[in-house]
């Protein structure tokens, strides 16, 4: 099973139309890979879809970085009962 | 004087910072529209002398409204049919509330569909508005009004040279004065109230005309009991009235109303402003006529009428209310009602047409849905859905992002608080709106009946939930 971070990689160049070993940890969603308002919406969306969970709306939107997503969502897989691979 | 042009300032104006911000609520309640207030009277020369105007006894005068929208408003379209005008009757006498604000409306007595509706409307019970008819300056037109069993009636006087000479062909305006007086004293024989309409008022020699003929229409009314004396309609056919200060008659509107008023003493209750919209004047005319001394103002609703329209009875409700500060048993949620019922019925409102297009308080910017999440009395005139049932809203381009669309589906489906729709879960249809730009190269806003489709493809749940239940 992948990771969180290959997961979380994923749904990222799916949605922002790169490939998956562009994207780095530290890469910001908007500065560095570009997402737009409406990208920052469907990327939590689409995160929430991934890993079946739900996240509170103003915190997710504020996550910046790719890596501080995947601490996120783990946190919030955590919480709600969803296993995942570290 | 050439204007003001930049010079050494004469006051300086220290800022008064605080942390608690002042909303002026006390001119912006928001429960209702911005009020009008005067902080000074206002003074007006005619005849070279100073008159002091004091617009805050209008708090303690009986401001009326009247309507013409089945005489005026009808002689700009085609015939209403007689159940059109029962509904439109029975929601103008809700609107204008028990106290009568919306006092009276005008009806044909010409053919039989005119009788049949007058009878129909008066079958349905209401104070208000009264029926009142509508005849031409022909003593032979009496028998319809009595037949009617009608206590007042307008009639025609028109009072222009234009009118005078060229239309009704008088040989002299003594002749076409004799004429019209022999009109009201067969109205007082036949026991009604005339209501003489002054027609082309704002082009009538008014100091050789005008003010003689209702110099003697009022002594004509000391002859009769109160209840029957003649009321006056200022008639700005053309709409060529002028609000401002120190304009000329006869086009001034402070003037037309202080000599007939003051000079010839027709009360301000007898006295009724009846405007037109060629010239874009037509509301602020109306009010300007209620603010120096005429009680009643005649309106049809939406405006619609002859060419360009009449003042519109909406806005004349909303500023009554800001000059009255309050809603006086008036129920505006009538106005949403009528709108949708003139519009079902084919008659175009424009989308950004106050008070009752479907835009009129639509935003469009995502930077203002922002403002109207956060709170939306920031980009809304006032409480649009207590008063209105009117909720603001958004339209859709691409610069309204997230929020703006998540702000539309939540109106759209009437969501609040905890049930509303988060940005989040509105992704897809931010998605298709931005594809419309972007993919397929659009230039127009998106239309509420494509985004209503959309929201029934993407969200058939709360579809079902909320707009099929």
């Amino acid at each position: 099973m992948a990771t969180v971070e290959e997961r979380v990689k994923e749904v990222t160049a799916r949605i922002l139309g790169l490939e998956p070993d562009q994207i780095k940890s530290e890469h910001s969603f908007t500065e560095d890979l570009g997402a737009e308002s409406v990208q920052s919406i469907e990327l939590v969306a689409m995160f929430e879809e991934e890993f079946g969970i739900e996240m509170d709306e103003d915190a997710a939107l504020a996550v910046e970085t790719v890596g501080s997503a995947v601490k996120f969502i783990t946190q919030v897989c955590r919480q709600q009962g969803v296993e995942v691979e570290q | 004087m050439k204007g003001f042009l930049m010079g050494k300032a004469k006051k300086l104006h220290p800022l008064v910072d605080c942390e608690v911000p002042n909303l002026l609520e006390q001119i912006f309640p928001y429960s209702l529209p911005p009020l009008i207030r005067f902080d000074s009277p206002v003074v007006e020369y005619i005849d070279g002398e100073a008159v002091k105007f004091d617009f805050n006894s209008i708090k303690d005068r009986e401001l009326l409204i009247t309507d013409t929208t089945f005489r005026d408003g009808q002689q700009a379209r085609p015939p209403y049919t007689v159940d059109q005008m029962v509904r439109i009757y029975d929601m103008l006498s809700r609107l204008g509330g028990p106290n009568g604000v919306i006092r009276q409306t005008e009806f044909f007595l010409y053919t039989k569909n005119d009788r049949e509706t007058l009878d129909k409307c008066r079958a349905l019970g209401h104070k208000y508005p009264e029926c009142t008819g509508w005849i031409r300056a022909v003593k032979g037109d009496f028998h319809l009004v009595q037949e009617a069993g009608l206590k007042e009636t307008g009639m025609l006087t028109s009072c222009s040279d234009y009118h005078i000479f060229h239309k009704s062909k008088f040989r002299s305006r003594k002749e076409c004065i004799d004429k019209y007086c022999e009109v009201v004293d067969a109205a007082f024989e036949a026991g009604v109230r005339p209501r003489c309409h002054l027609e082309d008022l704002t082009r009538a020699d008014i100091d050789g005309f005008v003010l003689p003929f209702v110099d003697r229409l009022m002594e004509m009314s000391r002859q009769v009991p109160p209840e029957q004396s003649v009321k006056i309609r200022l008639c700005d056919t053309m709409g060529f009235g002028i609000s401002y200060p120190g304009a000329e008659l006869p086009r001034s509107i402070p003037k037309l109303i202080y000599k007939l008023n003051r000079e010839c003493g027709v009360p301000s209750d007898r006295l009724e402003w009846h405007g037109h919209n060629d010239f874009h004047k037509v509301h602020v005319n109306a009010a300007t006529a209620w603010l120096y001394g005429c009680d009643v103002v005649n309106t049809t609703i939406f405006g619609f009428g002859e060419r360009t329209g009449n003042p519109p009875l909406e806005g004349a409700i909303f500023e009554y209310i800001a000059l009255k500060g309050d809603l006086c048993g008036i129920d505006t949620m009538a106005i949403t009602e009528l709108a949708g019922y003139m519009r079902s019925i084919g008659l175009p409102i424009p989308d950004n047409y106050p008070f009752a297009g479907r835009a009129f308080n639509t935003t469009s910017a995502g930077i203002h849905a922002g403002g109207l999440r956060q709170d939306e009395r920031i980009y809304n005139v006032f409480d649009t859905e207590r008063l209105l049932r009117r909720p603001p809203r958004i339209a859709i381009t691409d610069k309204s992002g997230a929020d703006g669309v998540a702000h539309w589906l939540n109106e759209f489906f009437g969501l609040k608080g905890d049930n509303r729709i988060s940005k989040i879960k509105v992704h897809q249809l931010a998605r298709w709106v931005m594809d419309q730009y972007e993919q397929q190269g659009r230039l127009t806003a998106i239309s509420d009946q494509e985004l209503e489709a959309k929201a029934k493809e993407f969200y058939p749940d709360y579809w079902q939930k909320y707009k099929l239940a």
